[in-house]
């Protein structure tokens, strides 16, 4: 058993993780449809393995605004996931929920909060889930945390809470749609190195890259 | 004169003898901490992650926690002809910013506090003066120190960007 996670998973892996992505925010957007009485569609163009350090990037730069809801998990293997929108995808995300949306950042109220609460509560459960459902591993989520703040602070408390620097985690690019309008983010999954391991074994892919 | 010029990530620690700028960007639960010595003009940073290593496992990166990257980053200054006695500190960070949701009050979600403590008693076990400091709350920070000016910078989304102190 290797020490560290290495940078890269393999290409069978990063399929299984998209399959798993797929059908967990397939259930995500039946729940969000449900909620809302509006027909939501998730999509995963791209799932990708990041060194932490380079996470911020993804989100156009450590300094940009981002709205991420945040769940530790526990169970049978713990870990942490996340839910990050781009302030512009939060935006709009706010726009399809409530019809309406903060302009800035000092607007993000308890009532916007308490919405995007409620949908990365749906998003990051339904893919526990499905990695829940598909490796017969008991998970349980704690309840979300929320916040709008510097992407490098958002991602550096939960690397923090993670303890863990050199790792790397799955990134799911989601892109989510209700009838016209569209908005896009990204997924976070940071699962301990043990309980990663234990994922890809139940999968029958334990093979590092 | 242009002197180093040092971005700071996450649990990475740098030193420099003369002119130097530092930055630490979007600093959430994480400590920028800098030192300086005047007299020999050999100045610090280092980005904390943790306040202390764990019992259990080996130092991964010795600039993650504070109690082995500080006395680290001391050591490396001391190198370059720092003196302890001479070193003051200006740090910034330690925030809590997932401010919303319920579980706040029962998470453990403390780490901010933790690092900002472990910072502050570390300092004053070494015999280093802090000129200013600024944790706590639920902003992320970005962090500028220049030795130059001896500008402490600390900058946030909604409250801009004010000069904390003079480390100088």
């Amino acid at each position: 058993m290797s020490q560290k996670i290495e940078s890269n998973f393999s290409a069978l892996q990063l399929s299984a993780a998209k399959e798993v992505a797929n059908i967990g925010l397939g259930h995500a957007a039946t729940s969000l449809s449900d909620m809302t009485g509006t027909s939501f569609h998730i999509t995963v163009p791209k799932i990708e393995s990041v060194p932490v350090a380079e996470l911020s990037y993804l989100l156009g730069g450590p300094e940009e605004v981002v709205v991420s809801v945040y769940m530790p998990f526990e169970g049978d293997i713990h870990g942490h996931i996340a839910f990050l929108f781009p302030w512009k995808g939060a935006q709009k995300l706010w726009q399809m929920l409530l019809g309406a949306h903060p302009c800035d950042l000092e607007k993000v109220g308890e009532m916007e909060a308490s919405a995007l609460l409620e949908v990365g509560n749906i998003i990051n459960s339904s893919f526990l889930n499905a990695i829940s459902d598909m490796t017969d591993l008991k998970l349980h989520a704690t309840p979300p945390l929320m916040t709008a703040e510097m992407s490098a602070s958002v991602i550096a408390t939960i690397v923090a809470e993670a303890e863990m620097t050199d790792s790397v985690a799955l990134a799911v690019e989601t892109n989510l749609y209700e009838a016209d309008s569209g908005t896009s983010g990204y997924f976070l999954c940071i699962p301990s190195e043990s309980g990663l391991q234990t994922i890809f074994e139940r999968l029958g892919i334990s093979e590092a890259a | 004169m242009v002197g180093a010029q040092h971005l700071v990530g996450m649990a990475e620690l740098y030193s420099a003898k003369g002119t130097a700028k530092y930055t630490c960007l979007g600093l959430g639960s994480c400590i920028g901490l800098a030192l300086w010595d005047a007299s020999a003009e050999v100045s610090g940073m280092i980005h904390i992650m943790l306040p202390e290593k764990f019992p259990n496992k080996p130092v991964d990166k010795i600039g993650k926690f504070a109690d082995t990257g500080i006395p680290e980053l001391i050591d490396q200054m001391e190198s370059l002809g720092a003196s302890k006695g001479r070193i003051i500190a200006a740090y910034a960070g330690g925030a809590q910013v997932f401010k919303f949701g319920s579980s706040i009050a029962g998470s453990k979600l403390e780490v901010g506090a933790r690092n900002a403590l472990a910072s502050k008693e570390i300092l004053s076990q070494m015999g280093i003066r802090v000129v200013a400091q600024d944790v706590g709350g639920t902003l992320g920070r970005t962090v500028t120190y220049d030795t130059a000016t001896g500008e402490f910078r600390v900058r946030t989304v909604t409250g801009g960007e004010r000069s904390l102190c003079k480390l100088k």
